[in-house]
């Protein structure tokens, strides 16, 4: 068994180090016009990464769609487009998905 | 003073959501720690420490399989790649907190990233929102790691929809960013490199840093293509 508060230890450096240089590696530069956009479109792919990994879970190896994720993300994103609410999106979402997790699946 | 208490407010409304996903996710992670028989001091230690909870789910799993320290700390690493690049793009929203940046390193995560850019995108650097979803965060995680530890098997949060709040937030985010070609053009082609590397390796570690790096390349085409045009 290993011991767990040296792993603690090591595993507390490798995430705070991973979180710190990106920030200290961009501080006071200038950043071209390029990159800047470039930095604007990461949130954009790195939201969507997250999504398709959200809805698409390895199953024994296999890739299986989650139904209550898609269905209920579809209807998150209509109340969205709809009634421009946060809060409220993300609530129909649940409940649907909630739903179609105890009645379709 | 107002506008401070206002920033403070809207922060912990908007993390909320995010929140709640976050205490469930550590529910589990507490009582699959409590199973792996870590102990409690262990268990809720790491989550004070690492504050990771895709990290902290790994090492459980890895450590009930009996791997060695080096392969946990590899893939440690392999999981916060996406880190770097969180960082960088948080950086000047981040910076005008001086020495408080290294504090508010510590909580660069998938939900900082996501509302923290947000907020960015509007409003322009504002480290105390950042400070206080963080925060929110923060204490959801490691309480939440403790109460698993503490209840074991008694809550579960697919039961009360609790994981789907994380895509769907994730969803609502996203959607209102998508207002130009190049945007829509990122968000596809993520979404063609993230499906394209789950097919080909489901569940692994480097969607996400793959599809941050490359898609918006595919933004910036579009872009540099409508501005000739």
């Amino acid at each position: 068994m290993l011991n767990p508060w040296v792993l603690i230890g090591l595993l507390f450096l490798i995430t705070y180090g991973s979180r710190v240089i990106g920030i200290e590696f961009m501080a006071g530069r200038k950043m071209s016009p390029t990159l800047r956009l470039y930095f604007s479109y990461v949130p954009i792919a790195v939201i969507s990464a997250l999504i398709v990994k959200q809805v698409l879970i390895p199953v024994d190896g296999e890739l299986t769609i989650s139904l209550p994720v898609l269905i209920g993300g579809f209807f998150t994103a209509v109340a969205n487009l709809l009634t421009k609410r946060f809060l409220p999106s993300v609530l129909i979402g649940i409940i649907i998905g909630l739903a179609v997790r105890y009645f379709l699946i | 003073m107002a506008a401070a208490k206002e920033t403070i407010k809207t922060a912990f409304i908007e993390a909320l959501p995010l929140a709640v996903a976050i205490f469930a996710y550590g529910l589990s992670y507490g009582v699959l720690a409590a199973q792996a028989e870590l102990g409690i001091a262990v268990i809720v230690l790491m989550s004070i420490l690492v504050f990771s909870g895709s990290v902290q789910m790994v090492v459980v799993a890895m450590l009930t399989v009996g791997a060695s320290l080096a392969s946990i700390l590899f893939t440690a690493v392999l999981l916060n790649l996406r880190n770097l690049l969180y960082g960088a793009a948080l950086a000047e929203g981040i910076l005008p907190a001086k020495k408080w940046r290294w504090l508010l390193a510590y909580g660069v995560t998938d939900e900082t990233f996501v509302l923290g850019i947000a907020r960015y995108k509007v409003y322009g650097p504002d480290p105390l929102y950042f400070g206080v979803i963080t925060a929110t965060f923060y204490i959801a995680w490691v309480l939440s790691g403790l109460m698993g530890t503490l209840i074991g098997n008694q809550v579960d949060p697919q039961k009360w929809g609790l994981d789907l709040a994380f895509p769907l937030t994730f969803i609502a985010l996203l959607l209102p960013g998508l207002n130009t070609s190049p945007a829509i053009a990122t968000a596809f082609t993520a979404i063609a490199i993230g499906i394209g590397l789950e097919y080909l390796m489901p569940g692994n570690e480097l969607t996400i840093i793959i599809a941050g790096v490359l898609a918006p390349l595919a933004g910036l085409y579009v872009r540099g293509r409508s501005k000739d045009a």
